[in-house]
C-alpha cells in the first residue's frame, strides 16, 4: 500500500511529520493559548483536560480530516472531475436533513430528549447522509451512467437542502442547534468517536485501495475501462459506497466543514503525480493535516473563543492552491 | 391682526399636539395623534405594547410574537426579517414596529408607511423603549410599569439565598457552543441575582466558546437555554464540573427560554426563573 | 493458446443505436485472422459504433463471435485478454505518468490486488519502445503534445499483448515519420499472427492493409482484399467519386478530387 516512487514516499512521510507536529501544538494549545508540554504534566487538572478533552479532539481531527480526504479523492476519481467533493451525492444535505428532523420531532419533549441523548444527534447525521446517498442512487437508477449520478446527486441535495429549510422555517427554535452543526466543530469529540473515525477511516481506505484499480482505468474513460475487463458496475457501487460511509461519519461526529475534501487530492497531485492507490492514501493524509491545522488554529487564534473550523479550512486550503496556481501562471508567464 | 394671533394659537396648538420620537436608526417619526393600528414584527416589541395595556391596537405581529396568549389570534405578517409586505400594507397600520437589523423599513416607508424601529438589548434599553412606546401610545403610566419591572427584578435578586450568591454560572445559550456573556441581556440579569459569569465582558455578549474554557471555569451551576444542546454529561471531560456532577444544570422550556432571552416586560418573570435555579429549586425535569 | 483460426471476428445481422438513434443496420461481416482489415466510409456511416459492437462494448441485436465463440459466453477478464480496443478521443487524465499509463494495458493479466509482475514491466517497455515513447516514460500525461499523447495511449493498447487489436482513429495528432512507424508496428504484429482492425480516415493509409471493410450508412458496402480493383472501385463509389485512387508504384493512393465550380 505505501507508494513506491519516491517522491510520493517522501509526501507521505512528510505529511505523516507535519500531523505529529501539528498534534503536538495541538495537545499545547487549548482555552489559555498555548502552554509548554512540561507544566501541562505536572498539574492534574491540566493531565485531565489533556486526556480527555485535547488528545481526543486532535487524534478526533485528524480521523475525520482524513476520512474527508479520502472521500474527496474517491469522488474526483470517480467522477473525473477535479471539482467534485464528498458532498456531491447528498451526503451532506441527507446529514443535514436527519439533524433537523431529529431536533425538530424528537427535541419537543424532554421524554424525547433523552432518546434523543442515546440515539444522539450523531446517529441521525450518519443516518440522513447514507440515506441521501442511497436516494441519489435509485434517483440515477444504479451507478451505471456517471452523468445521472452526478445530476441526481446535485437533485437530491436542493431537495433535501429545500426539505430542512421548511422544517427549520416551521420549528424555528431548533435554528440556532442547526446552524451550529453546520458550521463544524471538533469541540464535542470525545475518545469512543474518535475511535470509531479511526475504524471507520482503515476500513475504507482497505476497501478504497483494493479498488483503486478501477479508479486508474477509469482515467482512459469509460469505454477503455470495460475494455480492459473491469467490471465497472459493481466497483462503482462500491467505491460509491466506501464516499457514503467515509463522509457520513466524518459528518456525523464534526458537523459539515467544506473544503477539506475538495482541496486535499489537489494538494496531493499538485507535488506528486501518481496513481490512485497512493493517491488515496496521501490524499486522506493531507485531509488529515488540513483539518487537524486548522483545528488547532480555530482554538488559538482567539483563545478561548473559538472560530469555526470550516472558514480555517477554507483559507488554508484555499490559500495555499491559490498560491500554487499564482506560482504555476509565474512561472509559466516566465518561459 | 387678530387673523394673525389666531394663525399663531393655531400654529402653536397643531404643533403641540404632533408628537416627534427618534427610533434607533436616528430617524425622527412624527405622530399626529397616537397610532390605532399597530403592526409589531419583533416579539419584545409586542410584549411592550402590550404591558402599556395598547394590546388591543395591535392588528398584526409576527410569526415569532408568542405572548400575551391571545397574540397568537392575530393575523401573521412573516418574521422580523422576512415580513410578508402585501399583508402588512393590507391591515393599514398607522405605525409599524420592528427592529432595526431589518431593511423592510425602507420599503414600507417608501409605501408610505411610519415605521418605528427599536431593538432592546440590555436592561437601560427596556427601559427606554417602554418610555419611548408609552410616549407613542399616550399612555401616562409608563414610568410606573418600569417601576414594577424592576422592582420584580430586585424582589427576584432578594430570594436568591445567601448561601446562593456569587456561584460561578455559565449560561449556554446553544450548542457551539455559544455562551451568555456580562454584557448580554442574560448576563446582567445574572449579575443583578449576584451570580459570577465565567465568561467574562472582554469575550463580548456571546462568544463561541472552547468547551475546554468551560472545564477550566469549573461552574457550580449550568443554564441551557437550547433544549437540543449536546447532553452535557455526554460531552468529553464535562462529567467532571461541579455543576454536571452535582446535578446543578437547569435545561430550559422553549417558552421558559422565550422569556429568559427576549429584552421585554417579562424580564422579571426571567429573573425568578434563574433566581429558582440558582437557589437550586429548578430541576432537570421541570416543564 | 487458442487454436489457430481463420476467422478472427464473426458478426451476423448486427444492430446497433446509440441514444434511439439507429446507427448499424443489419451488418454482416467476417475478419480474418493474421491479417489487417481497416474499416473505411464517409462521415457517420458508422465505423467507430462497430468498431465498439465487435470489441463489445455496445449493446446490440445479431451476434458477434471471436476466435469462434460468442461474444457473450467469454468472461470480461479472458476476453480483455486477448480483445483490445483502442478508442477515439477518449479522455486521458493529466496526472498520470506514461509508465503508469502504459502499464494499466496489463491489467487483464493482472490479479486484483497483485503488483505488477516481470513479464508485465517486459511487456510496458517494448509497447512504449515501439512507439517512440520510452524515454519519457516518467513524464506526466499532461506535459506532452497531442501527437505525444496518442503514441502512448497506443502503447497502452500494445501492452494489453492482445490477439486481436482493434483501434479506432489510432494516428490522430500523428505526424508521417509517427504514421510510418505505426505502420511498422501494425506489419509486425500480423506478420505474428496478430489480427488488427483499425478504422482510418485516412485513406490511404487503410490501402496499405490486408482487406477493407467499405461501409455507408450504418451497413457494409463491400468487403474484400484492398488490392482487388472491386474494392477500390466500391470505395470512390461510397464516397461519390469525391475520391480518385491512383497507383504509385505498386501501392495506391487516394486523393481528394475537388469539383470546380462551373462557371
Amino acid at each position: 500500500m505505501l507508494p513506491s516512487s519516491r517522491p510520493a514516499f517522501t509526501l507521505a512521510l512528510g505529511l505523516l511529520g507535519l500531523s505529529l507536529a501539528l498534534g503536538m501544538l495541538g495537545v499545547a494549545g487549548g482555552s489559555t493559548g498555548l502552554e509548554p508540554l512540561s507544566t501541562l504534566w505536572h498539574a492534574p487538572v491540566a493531565q485531565q483536560i489533556v486526556a480527555d478533552i485535547r488528545l481526543p479532539r486532535v487524534l478526533g481531527a485528524w480521523a475525520a480530516g482524513a476520512l474527508l480526504g479520502l472521500a474527496g479523492a474517491v469522488a474526483q476519481g470517480l467522477f473525473r472531475n477535479p471539482l467534485a467533493d464528498p458532498y456531491l451525492l447528498g451526503s451532506a444535505s441527507g446529514a443535514n436533513l436527519g439533524v433537523a428532523l431529529a431536533l425538530v420531532v424528537f427535541g419537543g419533549s424532554p421524554l424525547a430528549s433523552a432518546w434523543l441523548a442515546r440515539l444522539g444527534l450523531t446517529g441521525a447525521a450518519f443516518v440522513g447522509a447514507i440515506a441521501g446517498v442511497l436516494l441519489t442512487l435509485s434517483l440515477a437508477r444504479g451507478v451505471q451512467h456517471t452523468l445521472r449520478l452526478l445530476l441526481a446527486g446535485v437533485i437530491v441535495g436542493v431537495v433535501l437542502g429545500a426539505a430542512k429549510d421548511m422544517l427549520t422555517l416551521a420549528a424555528p427554535e431548533s435554528l440556532q442547534a442547526m446552524q451550529a452543526f453546520a458550521l463544524g466543530t471538533t469541540g464535542f469529540v470525545g475518545w469512543s468517536a474518535c475511535l470509531l473515525m479511526l475504524t471507520v477511516w482503515l476500513l475504507c481506505m482497505a476497501v478504497a485501495w483494493g479498488l483503486s484499480r478501477l479508479l486508474d482505468a477509469l482515467v482512459l474513460g469509460e469505454a477503455t475501462a470495460q475494455s480492459l475487463g473491469l467490471p465497472l458496475a459493481p466497483l462503482r457501487l462500491g467505491l460509491v459506497l466506501v464516499l457514503a460511509l467515509a463522509t457520513g461519519c466524518a459528518v456525523a461526529q464534526t458537523g459539515l466543514i467544506a473544503f477539506v475534501g475538495l482541496a486535499a487530492p489537489h494538494l496531493v497531485r499538485t507535488v506528486v503525480k501518481t496513481l490512485h492507490g497512493p493517491l488515496l492514501l496521501l490524499s486522506s493524509l493531507a485531509g488529515a493535516v488540513l483539518l487537524l491545522g486548522a483545528d488547532v488554529l480555530a482554538r488559538l487564534l482567539l483563545a478561548p473563543q473559538e472560530l469555526p473550523v470550516g472558514v480555517l479550512t477554507a483559507v488554508l486550503g484555499g490559500g495555499y492552491l491559490l498560491w500554487l496556481m499564482h506560482r504555476r501562471v509565474r512561472l509559466g508567464a516566465a518561459s | 391682526m387678530k387673523i394673525i394671533m389666531w394663525l399663531v394659537l393655531g400654529l402653536y396648538l397643531t404643533s403641540a399636539q404632533a408628537l416627534q420620537i427618534t427610533d434607533d436608526r436616528g430617524v425622527v417619526v412624527a405622530f399626529d395623534q397616537p397610532p390605532q393600528r399597530i403592526v409589531s414584527l419583533l416579539p419584545s416589541l409586542t410584549e411592550t405594547v402590550c404591558e402599556l395595556g395598547r394590546c388591543a391596537r395591535l392588528v398584526g405581529v409576527d410569526r415569532y410574537s408568542n405572548f400575551p396568549e391571545h397574540v397568537k389570534a392575530l393575523p401573521q405578517v412573516g418574521g422580523g426579517i422576512d415580513p410578508n409586505i402585501e399583508a402588512i400594507v393590507a391591515l393599514k397600520p398607522d405605525v409599524v414596529l420592528m427592529a432595526t437589523s431589518s431593511r423592510v423599513a425602507d420599503r414600507l416607508q417608501g409605501l408610505g408607511i411610519k415605521v418605528v424601529a427599536l431593538e432592546p438589548k440590555t436592561h437601560a434599553d427596556v427601559r427606554r423603549v417602554l418610555h419611548l412606546l408609552g410616549q407613542v401610545l399616550e399612555v401616562k403610566d409608563a414610568q410606573t410599569v418600569w417601576r414594577v419591572i424592576d422592582a420584580a427584578v430586585s424582589a427576584a435578586a432578594q430570594s436568591v439565598p445567601a448561601s446562593a450568591r456569587g456561584q460561578r454560572v455559565y449560561f449556554e445559550v446553544n450548542a457551539g457552543p455559544y455562551a451568555a456573556g456580562e454584557v448580554s441581556f442574560i448576563g446582567e440579569t445574572l449579575t443583578r441575582l449576584g451570580a459570577k459569569n465565567i465568561v467574562p465582558a472582554a469575550l463580548g455578549p456571546f462568544p463561541k466558546l472552547n468547551p475546554e474554557f468551560v472545564v477550566r471555569a469549573n461552574p457550580e451551576v449550568i443554564m441551557v437555554g437550547d433544549r437540543n444542546s449536546v447532553l452535557m454529561a455526554a460531552r468529553p471531560g464535562w462529567g467532571g464540573i461541579a455543576a454536571v456532577k452535582a446535578k446543578r444544570v437547569c435545561v430550559f422550556s422553549p417558552a421558559q427560554a422565550d422569556v429568559l432571552v427576549r429584552p421585554g416586560p417579562r424580564m422579571a418573570q426571567g429573573a425568578r426563573l434563574m433566581a429558582l435555579c440558582l437557589a437550586g429549586q429548578l430541576t432537570e425535569a421541570a416543564p | 493458446m487458442t487454436a489457430m483460426h481463420s476467422v478472427a471476428i464473426e458478426a451476423h445481422s448486427v444492430t446497433a443505436s446509440l441514444s434511439h438513434v439507429p446507427v448499424l443496420q443489419g451488418v454482416d461481416l467476417m475478419l480474418g485472422a493474421g491479417r489487417w482489415t481497416s474499416v473505411v466510409g464517409p462521415n457517420g456511416a458508422g465505423k467507430s459504433t462497430l468498431l465498439k459492437v465487435l470489441a463489445g462494448l455496445l449493446q446490440h441485436s445479431g451476434t458477434v463471435s471471436l476466435l469462434g465463440r460468442h461474444l457473450c459466453t467469454w468472461t470480461a477478464r479472458h476476453r480483455a485478454q486477448t480483445l483490445a480496443w483502442l478508442g477515439q478521443g477518449e479522455g486521458a487524465g493529466d496526472d498520470l505518468l506514461v509508465h503508469d499509463v502504459a502499464m494499466l494495458g496489463r491489467l487483464p493479466h493482472q490479479a486484483w490486488l497483485g503488483a505488477p509482475s516481470g513479464a508485465d514491466f517486459a511487456a510496458v517497455e517494448q509497447a512504449l519502445r515501439a512507439t517512440q515513447a520510452w524515454d519519457w516514460r516518467h513524464r506526466a500525461l499532461g506535459q506532452l503534445s497531442g501527437g505525444e499523447r496518442q503514441r502512448v495511449l497506443l502503447a497502452r493498447a500494445l501492452a494489453v499483448q492482445a490477439e486481436v487489436l482493434l483501434m479506432d482513429e489510432p494516428l490522430a495528432n500523428l505526424d508521417p515519420p509517427h504514421q510510418a512507424d505505426w505502420l511498422a508496428v501494425v506489419r509486425a504484429l500480423v506478420a505474428q499472427g496478430k489480427t488488427v482492425v483499425s478504422v482510418l480516415h485516412e485513406i490511404s493509409m487503410a490501402l496499405q492493409a490486408d482487406d477493407l471493410v467499405v461501409m455507408a450508412n450504418g451497413r457494409i458496402a463491400h468487403q474484400g482484399p484492398s488490392k482487388e480493383p472491386a474494392t477500390r472501385l466500391a470505395l470512390e463509389a461510397v464516397f461519390e467519386h469525391r475520391i480518385r485512387i491512383a497507383a504509385l508504384g505498386d501501392e495506391w493512393v487516394a486523393l481528394p478530387r475537388p469539383t470546380y465550380p462551373t462557371v
